[in-house]
């Protein structure tokens, strides 16, 4: 009972709020699902409203998939609403619920009865599934996919290609996933798959994700001038294949089965002038449009049946057929193509309905092929097809002159060269060739007939003068060719008469330039060879115009490190003659060897170094200097850097006494060699030790000339140093001479002798002065004679004391001559001595002269051992001149009481070994002055008195 | 002379055995080239497998079995692979060609080829055991199952089952044709004179 009443309390309650509104709820709601397309269509009646709610609901989670306010306006024909909604889930996937109410403003009706579109994930439908499935979209389109699994298993996971991706669960079997921005697919499509929880695969979609077509430049022409080919290209690639999938084309609304792939045309049989392509696919369609006139294109189709009617050695005609009569009345413009194995060319032609052409300019003895195609000469549009090819053979022609040129080895030996004929220049096969040497001045030739492989021949031009003309000819089946000539030029070594300059390779060839020559009516020729080569050298040549002064020399036989010669000459028909000369390098590199005989000489502390130059085939660049090392261990030591590629010499200075090492390097623009290397160990310098012997020697003598000058200059300081005035002698008695200046003058003449024991006797034990009077005779005769007494002493011990007994004749030198009393057995003579005064007094005796007065007047001196009474008694005995007058020297006495150290003096005491005057002829012992108390133990010396003599300036 | 002869007959059945066998062991190994080259050409994920009911169905090969029979379930079981195997080429022709596919087709040439090689081999080996007169034509299995409902990825889905099959039925033919051969295991020379024939047949 309660509950009815609450039951007609609920059913009062709704009543009241639709009477409250007004609005009724839409009746008859029925829902229509377009799966392909997953487009919900709902209709509905007895809404008067124009805006409705609609609310769309999964039906078995009840999630809200869509709450809407819509205007729908009714359909008065049928009178109903309808409203359609694109589910972005395939509506496969799962049921949905949908209700409508009719809304005006804030009004609103009652929901409609709540309409399902049943899914395929209900329990009656138990098999795996997987929407949507074989769908085809456009590249970067979004898609939902889902997954229905199968009743009573578990689901695992979605895949995209091979890519796990995150699910979404719309219902109890059913889960999917939204692929947005989808790439082009693979030709087979994009799989999309669902496995359950063992990683089985359960179910699987695959979608397709392509492009529509695009094709663009459509063109359409006639090949025989009655029918239409339209090409156009296929454009953007659509990434969709198979039958349903793939483009079709429609040609003015006909199929074009035969356009596949990249095979883009389409015909048709009669030409419309308008043409339209309509391109389609899944994904859309795209048209193109062509329209033109028949003679605006004209592409003809290939001539057929190419023929040569005939073929010459030059020229050749070409003719050819149509397959359409059309072409026989229409203008034509060919292009023939001539192929050789030289090379390929194309003429042009043109003609009404043209159908044979001749081919100029043909090589003799040349294989050609030919095609031909043709166009429209008006209006044209494009080139047709190609015909076959056509091969023929042109017939054989005399050969072009040889291009020679000649070698000279020396003025009348030398080479002719030419060069082997090509096959474009020999126009047929060369069987030989002719040479002939001809001399106009002499009217003499010589012929000689060589084989096709010969291309060089020597010469010797001795008998042939001095102008002599060189003519090449080649023989072919067809004849013999025009002549070649050349004069033979004079032979002109290198560094003769032209100078030579440098050439640098730049890459591709030598570079050269001249200065025009007038005498070049035929032009100049470079000829160029390696320059090490002395014999049989491989020699090219190449020509150049006589309006022309520059060449670029080129040639593949160019080798890294070789010298080449380069010759211009400017050719006549009169003379060849050699205008200048390069040499150069195609690359220069480092010598390959070093300089040759490095050797040191020293030259006192210096050391020069010599070498030769690097042989020119080892140069292998231009040697622009040598530098000088001094080796240590590994360790190079500039020492001079020689730029003079001439000079082979360099000398190194100042170096102390040892061992050294030298090294020198060439070097060209590529670097140095590895340098030779010598070494040399300096010694004392001999020379040196005697120069500074020479010198020491010539310092001395400087020296004793300036102390003789300087002695001479002072000699009154000197004499009155050591030599002071001798006192007069004090004589016992009364002289008679007179007082005065002696005045020695010394004998113009003095000797000395040396005799060899003439007049030795064992029983002379001393020696005495024999005057030569004595032997000759008396003294008169000596006294006729301006001679100087010739003094001969014997070899014998002076004894003051023994002296008394001694011959008559010993003179005063007889004590004198002791100082050769160690030379006891030999007898001296001293001849020509300049004898004292004194030593001469007995000669003065019998000449009473000036000079006897001069002696008288030195009785203030007297020779030491000298009797002082010799001037009175020269002749008398020996008691007399035994005596010696001691103290009447004048208070001197010879050196020889200086030496009482002798061993001579403890003998025998110093009397007995005091030496005689003539001793001091060599003797530099001074006559110092002497205790009166032993005056008479000693005599002056005549030397001693020269230099007396010397020192007060009287000769 | 009879004894002589038997002893002849099953030295050359032995020696059809285990060149049929090292037969079978390199198409096993060309049908596993294939397989990986299909899955990488549909991108199927490596993870996944197929699953499903067997598309090949023959009696169970139990051990009980005689050799005779054992090789005629063989056989027929490769019959089958083999007519699946040319409906699925047949199939994908439509699907489309394009891209680089050049690989994939020369195998499943190779594969086909050589199949056709083992499925003579093991033909001859029956008629060896049974005799001519006691071998019956092709059996012809026209209940080879095929994707119903024309969908894309139940084609490529149906073909990478016949490729699984065809895997799985190569290796359980080379497993049985070992074992038929008394040693064993496929001898060296066996195996070294296989595979020139097959390249033979396939120029």
């Amino acid at each position: 009972m309660p509950s009815l009443f609450f039951c007609i309390l609920l059913l009062g309650l709704r009543v009241t709020e639709s009477q409250a509104s007004g609005l009724a709820p839409p009746q008859q709601v029925r829902l229509d699902a377009d799966k392909e397309t997953q487009t919900l269509s709902v209709t509905w009646e007895d809404g008067h409203a124009s805006t409705f709610d609609v609310e769309i609901l999964r039906t078995e989670l009840m999630e809200m998939v869509l709450n809407e306010t819509v205007g729908v306006t009714e359909d008065q024909s049928t009178g109903k609403h309808q409203w359609n909604w694109t589910s972005p889930v395939p509506l496969e996937c799962t049921s949905l619920s949908v209700k409508v109410r009719s809304r005006d403003g804030q009004d609103v009706s009652e929901w409609s009865s709540q309409q399902i579109l049943p899914g395929l994930d209900l329990p009656d439908n138990t098999d795996s599934q997987m929407y949507p499935e074989g769908k085809t979209v456009p590249v970067g389109s979004n898609m939902t996919f889902c997954c229905i699994v199968e009743e009573g298993q578990q689901f695992g996971s979605l895949w995209y290609k091979d890519t796990l991706v995150k699910e979404n669960m719309l219902s109890r079997r059913t889960y999917a996933t939204t692929m947005t921005n989808q790439g082009p697919s693979n030709p087979s499509g994009t799989n999309v798959v669902c496995s359950n929880e063992k990683k089985m695969i359960i179910a699987g979609a695959v979608v397709f994700v392509g492009y529509p077509p695009l094709p663009s430049d459509l063109v359409c022409e006639t090949h025989d001038l009655t029918s239409v080919d339209c090409q156009w290209s296929k454009g953007r690639d659509t990434y969709l294949f198979g039958m349903t999938r793939q483009t079709y084309y429609t040609l003015n609304g006909r199929n074009c089965p035969k356009a596949r792939n990249s095979n883009m045309r389409c015909g048709l049989e009669q030409w419309d002038g308008n043409w339209t392509l309509v391109a389609r696919n899944l994904l859309g369609e795209f048209r193109l449009t062509d329209a033109a006139e028949l003679g605006h294109r004209v592409r003809p189709v290939a001539p057929v049946n190419l023929t040569t009617p005939e073929v010459y050695s030059w020229n050749a005609s070409v003719g050819w057929l149509w397959k359409d009569k059309g072409f026989e009345r229409l203008s034509l413009i060919c292009q023939v193509q001539r192929t050789s194995h030289l090379n390929s060319s194309t003429q042009t032609y043109t003609g009404y309905g043209l159908n044979t052409v001749v081919l100029k300019d043909l090589q003799p003895d040349e294989k050609y092929s030919v095609k031909v195609r043709c166009g429209s000469q008006k209006n044209f549009w494009k080139w047709g097809e190609w015909s076959l090819p056509l091969s023929f053979q042109t017939k054989m022609d005399r050969s072009v002159a040889p291009d020679i040129w000649l070698w000279m080895d020396s003025d009348n030996l030398g080479r002719v060269l030419w060069k082997p004929l090509t096959k474009s220049e020999s126009h047929g096969q060369i069987s030989g060739y002719e040479v002939i040497l001809w001399s106009p001045e002499e009217n003499s030739q010589q012929t000689l007939t060589l084989p096709q492989s010969v291309y060089s021949l020597p010469i010797n031009v001795t008998d042939l003068g001095s102008k002599v003309t060189v003519t090449v000819t080649a023989r072919n089946p067809a004849g013999v060719s025009l002549p070649a000539n050349v004069v033979i030029p004079r032979y002109l070594p290198d560094a003769e008469d032209t100078a030579i300059s440098k050439v640098a390779f730049n890459g591709s060839g030598f570079p050269l330039s001249w200065v025009a020559h007038a005498n070049a009516s035929c032009g100049y020729v470079v000829d160029w060879y390696n320059t090490s080569c002395t014999q049989d050298c491989n020699v090219e040549w190449t020509r150049v115009a006589a309006d022309n002064t520059n060449t670029m020399v080129q040639s593949g036989n160019f080798f890294a490190g070789v010298r080449y010669t380069f010759s211009l000459y400017a050719c006549s028909s009169e003379s060849t003659v050699l205008l200048e000369r390069w040499h150069g390098y195609m690359q220069e590199l480092v010598p390959s060897r070093t300089v040759l005989r490095l050797s040191p000489n020293q030259e006192g502390a210096d050391v020069q170094l010599t070498w030769d130059q690097i042989p020119l085939e080892h140069q292998r660049g231009f040697i622009l200097g040598y530098t000088v090392y001094l080796t240590n261990a590994s360790h190079l030591t500039l020492l001079a850097n020689i730029t003079d590629p001439q000079l082979t010499n360099h000398t190194v200075r100042n170096l102390v006494l040892g061992s050294y090492k030298f090294t020198v390097k060439a070097y060209t623009a590529a670097g140095e060699d590895g340098g030779a290397t010598v070494s040399i160990s300096l010694e004392p310098y001999t020379y040196w030790l005697i120069m500074e012997i020479l010198v020491a020697l010539g310092t001395m003598t400087c020296l004793l000339i300036v102390i003789t000058i300087a002695c001479y200059r002072k000699r009154k300081w000197v004499k009155k140093a050591f030599y002071p005035e001798i006192p007069e002698p004090k004589l016992p008695g009364d002289w008679g001479i007179t007082q005065g200046t002696l005045d020695v003058k010394p004998s113009p003449h003095s000797m000395v002798h040396i005799v060899e024991d003439s007049v030795w006797d064992s029983s002379k034990e001393a020696l005495v002065t024999v005057p030569e009077e004595d032997e000759e005779g008396t003294g008169d005769e000596a006294a006729d004679t301006d001679e100087p007494a010739s003094l001969r002493y014997y070899n014998q011990v002076v004894e003051e004391g023994s002296s008394s007994q001694r011959r008559p004749h010993a003179s005063d030198s007889s004590a004198s001559s002791t100082g050769s009393m160690d030379s006891g057995h030999t007898d001296v003579t001293y001849t020509g001595i300049q004898t004292s005064a004194c030593s001469l007094a007995p000669m003065a005796h019998f000449q009473p002269q000036p000079d006897a007065s001069q002696c008288v007047g030195g009785g203030g001196y007297r020779p030491q051992m000298q009797s002082a009474s010799c001037p009175e008694e020269p002749q008398t005995g020996p008691e007399e001149h035994l005596q010696p007058p001691v103290g009447s020297f004048g208070g001197y006495q010879p050196q020889c009481s200086w030496k009482q150290d002798s061993p001579e003096a403890d003998g025998d005491g110093l009397d007995q070994t005091c030496l005689g005057s003539p001793t001091s002829v060599t003797s530099s012992q001074f006559l110092l002055p002497y205790d009166t108390s032993e005056e008479g133990k000693e005599h002056p010396s005549s030397a001693s008195t020269w230099f007396h003599n010397l020192l007060t300036g009287k000769p | 002379m009879a004894g002589t002869r038997t002893r002849r007959v099953a030295g050359s059945e032995q020696s059809r055995t285990a060149r049929a066998a090292a037969l079978a062991e390199e198409l096993h190994h060309e049908c596993t080239l294939l397989l990986e080259l299909y899955r990488k050409k549909e991108t199927f994920a490596e993870e996944l497998t197929v699953g499903g009911e067997r598309l090949v169905t023959v009696p169970p090969l139990s051990s009980q079995l005689s050799p005779n029979d054992r090789l005629w379930r063989l056989y027929s079981a490769l019959q089958q692979c083999r007519n699946l195997l040319e409906r699925a080429i047949g199939l994908e022709e439509g699907v489309g060609n394009g891209g680089d596919r050049a690989q994939y087709e020369s195998q499943r040439k190779t594969v086909r080829d050589r199949l056709g090689h083992l499925l003579a081999s093991t033909r001859l080996l029956l008629e060896d055991r049974a005799g001519t007169a006691a071998f019956t034509p092709d059996p012809k299995n026209t209940e080879t199952a095929s994707p119903v409902n024309g969908s894309p990825f139940a084609l490529k889905l149906w073909i990478y089952r016949i490729f699984s099959e065809l895997e799985h039925w190569t290796l359980t033919t080379s497993r049985t044709l070992k074992a038929l051969h008394p040693d064993g295991a496929t001898p060296k020379e066996s195996r070294t004179r296989g595979r020139p024939r097959g390249r033979r047949t396939r120029r």
